[in-house]
């Protein structure tokens, strides 16, 4: 049989294929891994029976932050059993021919369909905008539960896949804090289903458990039964009872044989010889070692964690599809920056100060870091409170003191420029995107951020809502 | 007031010859070995102890500057609870070099889960447990067996100790080298709780401290306590530890003098224990300590009587005192009890207040006599002194009834064998062995 059995009636020209009116994209290995040129098409089918190459494919496009790409539909062809719950989990279907492109059609088009009735109302924070994105593609796949599944490449021994996906199998532990987060809020509610052990230094889950001599901590020990013997109450290890002639005991007190356990002897306990400090002990401390950082750990300190089933709740389900209000925390306060409800009157206060002066002209700026999520994965929630707070410091020292910002999100900000006309606000934005761009890239392994603004200027006889409305409209579309 | 009178009259009226044959018991073994010869040996080594004074400071420094290891062993079945005291005053001790090993023969209560704790916060040296449980004989061995120090010291949970008790008792091994095994000084702490008490911290002073000091002086000291007692570990090692019990602390004290080893008292090593208060209580633990010297002095150790390669002479007259002066004595005084009561029935109204009168003055006098020689005090002269007259109520008649009530039962039924001082397992075998 040919690796590509292809139907009279299809054409793959290019890795493309038109098909009832979708446009699928063929991902082979000899294909770049580069996933950003794939966006405009609606549906992909990753060819390769390297089940790395493939879950490499699997994980950047579920990974990705914009939903364009992580709601995508995903088929395999060609696929080689894996174990990776990642591609297990993570794709859509699996077809061995093209003659089953009606399937998948299918199941691409019920998932466009509950994509388009989804929400993409912006999140104030990390955990947040990792819940909503998790919830939306639960809801576009009709999934009603995440569930645990053990995982030898995940630093816990488990992943969870749906959430998994955004994270290196070595920050494991944060995919715990986010459905942590999400319990908190109501969208999930736990199911237990296994207790883990966590160093208390890396966060692994991978632990080495030994008894270990409570002197020194060595685990060189050896263990020995001890025996009383009845008559002369003698009591010793059974070492002290053996001879160097044949195999019987004889007691080092009376010299009397040993008979019948029970009866003249017996084995009350056990002892341990440590081989290195040379004590004897009957209680040994059972110690965990870090596979990961080799930290030894009394097993008292690990940190105890509970790997559970979650459900979808119904405030779960709706948020889903229509967004949610975080009841928790919004982004905190950064110095620097004011509260979105104070932005809005000093916006206000604005608006009716060029009423009057006409000839006066201020512009709102927003400015959105697309892929700052990305960064936030690998810092976690305190690393981006310093992220912000260094990008409003950088922001702060390149405007005017009369200007003002507020965070809308950990990945959107707004801008007041006061006595700045378009041309100029458009220059500003110009030179803050690419100080950002640089502060990130010094501060971040060169990571690049993907800035995205829009300038408008300050209509006099518009409602602020409305004009800040309006602008981040133009900056999503 | 009659009687009185006719009592004066009719004490006076009798000679010197028939005192002595009505009162024969008293005046041979109550005045003749528990007064004159106790107070002649006492006052020899009060006078001797000026000579041994510059001695004994040699060996306190050549002790102090050698600092051997001291093994501390306590075995015992839910002590738990008085560990963690015994832990805390052992800091207090002058002699800081040992180690301290705590034996759980079986305990089922909270025992193990205390010294397990102890030992992991290093408050123990180490703690063995024997799930099952096996005897004190075989929890002290199993203490020996991984014992590290030159010397031992035999501890009990629940007494507590002078400051300088671990210093004291290891300072006459230095004095002289021929010492195997020193045995403390065991004072009763509850003294004041019961009138029961009060009576046992008499009889611990008098016959265990006084009595002491004249048996080892003599060199025919038989027990050293359980409670506080030291050992070379090179005679245990040889001995291969304690025998099963009850009697252990008899036992080895002979079996370490046997080996040829001199078996010292020391009065200064002082150890505190809590007596039964209540005589219910007492009657048991006498009960168990009186039968033990029936199996182990005659059964077990009947070679001492028997000239042979281990054979001594002090062994032998340490046996025939202990065995005389408990056994026989014993014995002794129910055949003066027939004497009087068939060869002097008319005068027996006189005979007993007679009696009791003699016992109490010589009880006085032994106590205010004495009194000068302890070193460590209690309580004042005073306290006790009221109650002095109970003492031959006590000694006369309690103790020496509980006495034959327990030799008549290990004699004839062998009872100590069925006693749960050892696991049945244990007893079995030792019946069997006619140990
Ligand atoms: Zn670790
Ligand atoms: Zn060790
Ligand atoms: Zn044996």
């Amino acid at each position: 049989m040919s690796l590509k059995v292809v139907p009279q009636s299809i054409e793959i020209r290019n890795n493309k294929i038109e098909f009832e009116n979708l446009l699928f994209f063929i991902i082979d290995s000899t294909s770049s891994v580069k996933i950003e040129p794939l966006i405009g098409y609606d549906a992909i089918i990753i060819d390769s029976k390297d089940a790395d190459f493939a879950k490499l494919i699997l994980r950047k496009i579920r990974g990705h932050y914009n939903p364009e790409f992580y709601l995508k539909p995903i088929f395999l062809i060609n696929y080689k059993e894996s174990k990776d719950p990642i591609l297990q989990n993570m794709n859509d279907g699996i077809i061995h021919s093209y003659d089953q492109l009606k399937d998948i059609a299918d199941v691409a088009k019920q998932i466009f369909l509950k994509t388009t009735q989804l929400d993409y109302q912006l999140v104030a924070t990390f955990e947040a905008q990792m819940v909503k994105k998790v919830l939306n593609y639960m809801y576009t796949r009709d999934l009603k539960t995440l569930k645990p599944i053990p995982d030898l490449n995940s630093a816990i021994g488990y992943t969870y896949p749906e959430i998994s996906v955004n994270f290196d199998s070595a920050e494991e532990t944060q995919v715990l804090e986010i459905l942590g987060w999400g319990e908190k809020e109501g969208l999930i509610w736990p199911d237990f289903f296994e207790r883990i052990y966590l160093c208390n230094n890396c966060n692994g889950g991978f632990l080495s458990y030994r008894e270990v001599c409570p002197h020194c901590n060595s685990s060189n020990s050896s263990a020995q039964d001890l025996v009383h013997h009845f008559p002369c109450a003698y009591i010793g290890p059974l070492s002290d009872f053996r001879n160097t002639i044949d195999n019987s005991l004889t007691c080092p007190k009376c010299n009397k044989a040993l008979r019948h356990i029970g009866v003249d002897y017996d084995k009350p306990s056990i002892i341990h010889h440590c081989n290195n400090c040379d004590k004897n002990f009957q209680d040994f401390f059972v110690k965990a070692k870090c596979i990961s950082c080799t930290q030894d750990i009394e097993v008292q300190y690990l940190i105890p964690k509970s790997i559970n089933i979650y459900k979808l709740t119904k405030r779960g389900r709706t948020a889903a599809a229509n967004g949610f209000l975080s009841s928790g925390r919004e982004v905190e306060d950064i110095f620097g920056a004011i509260s979105m409800p104070v932005f809005k009157t000093l916006l206000h206060y604005e608006i009716e100060r060029i009423k009057d002066n006409t000839e006066q002209k201020s512009s709102i700026a927003i400015i959105n870091i697309e892929n700052i999520l990305e960064l936030y994965k690998k810092t976690g929630k305190k690393g981006e409170k310093s992220i912000l707070e260094n990008i409003v410091n950088l922001v702060r020292e390149n405007i005017r003191t009369t200007d003002f910002i507020a965070f809308e999100n950990s990945s959107t900000l707004y801008l007041g420029l006061i006595n700045c006309d378009y041309l100029q606000s458009e220059a500003d934005l110009l030179n803050l995107k690419t100080l950002i761009e640089k502060l990130i890239r010094n501060n971040f392994n060169d990571f690049e951020v993907k800035i995205n603004f829009k300038v408008k200027l300050l209509q006099p006889f518009n409602k602020s809502e409305f004009q800040l409305d309006e602008l981040t409209k133009e900056l999503f579309d | 007031m009659r009687f009185l009178d006719e009592f004066i009259n009719y004490m006076s009226s009798v000679d010197a010859a028939k005192l002595f044959r009505m009162f024969w018991f008293f005046f041979i073994f109550e005045f003749f070995r528990f007064f004159l010869i106790e107070i002649s040996t006492i006052i020899f080594w009060k006078f001797d102890s000026i000579f041994r004074k510059k001695g004994i400071a040699d060996a306190r420094l050549s002790l102090l500057k050698s600092q051997p290891l001291v093994s501390i062993i306590v075995p015992g079945r839910n002590e738990g609870k008085h560990i963690f005291k015994l832990v805390n005053s052992l800091k207090e001790q002058t002699y800081q070099n040992f180690e301290l090993i705590v034996i759980d023969d079986g305990s089922d209560d909270d025992t193990a889960v205390i010294c397990r704790n102890l030992e992991h916060n290093g408050m123990i040296n180490a703690f063995y447990r024997n799930d099952v449980r096996g005897g004190k004989a075989s929890a002290a061995n199993l203490g020996l067996r991984y014992a590290r120090g030159e010397f031992i010291v035999h501890f009990d949970a629940d007494c507590s100790y002078d400051r300088d008790a671990i210093e004291n008792i290891l300072v006459p091994f230095f004095y002289n080298p021929k010492i195997g095994a020193v045995g403390g000084n065991v004072q009763v702490r509850n003294y004041k709780e019961s009138l029961c008490a009060t009576l046992q911290a008499l009889e611990y002073y008098d016959t265990i401290s006084i009595g002491r000091i004249t048996t080892s002086e003599l060199g025919i000291y038989r027990v050293i306590s359980g409670a506080f007692g030291a050992f070379r570990k090179e005679a245990l090692d040889r001995l291969g530890g304690w025998d099963i019990g009850p009697g252990l602390d008899g036992d080895i004290t002979v079996k370490i003098r046997k080996l040829g080893y001199v078996i010292h008292f020391e009065p200064t090593a002082v150890c505190q224990t809590s007596v039964p208060v209540t005589f219910n209580r007492l009657i048991k633990q006498r009960l168990r300590w009186d039968k033990s010297l029936i199996r182990f002095r005659l059964r077990k150790h009947r070679d001492v009587f028997i000239p042979n390669d281990s054979f001594r002479f002090s062994n032998f007259i340490s046996f025939v005192e202990n065995v005389t002066y408990n056994l026989i004595l014993n014995v002794k005084w129910y055949f003066y009890l027939l004497d009087m009561l068939f060869n002097f029935t008319s005068q027996l109204v006189f005979i007993v207040p007679m009696n009791i009168v003699l016992y109490t003055v010589n009880n006085f006098m032994k106590f205010l006599v004495f009194s000068p020689f302890r070193d460590r005090k209690n309580e004042g002269i005073t306290y006790f002194l009221i109650y002095i007259p109970l003492m031959v109520f006590y000694f006369g008649y309690f103790l020496r009834i509980v006495r034959t009530t327990a030799y008549i039962q290990e004699i004839f039924f062998k009872a100590s064998y069925k006693d749960n001082w050892n696991p049945a397992k244990s007893s079995r075998q030792a019946k069997a062995l006619k140990l």
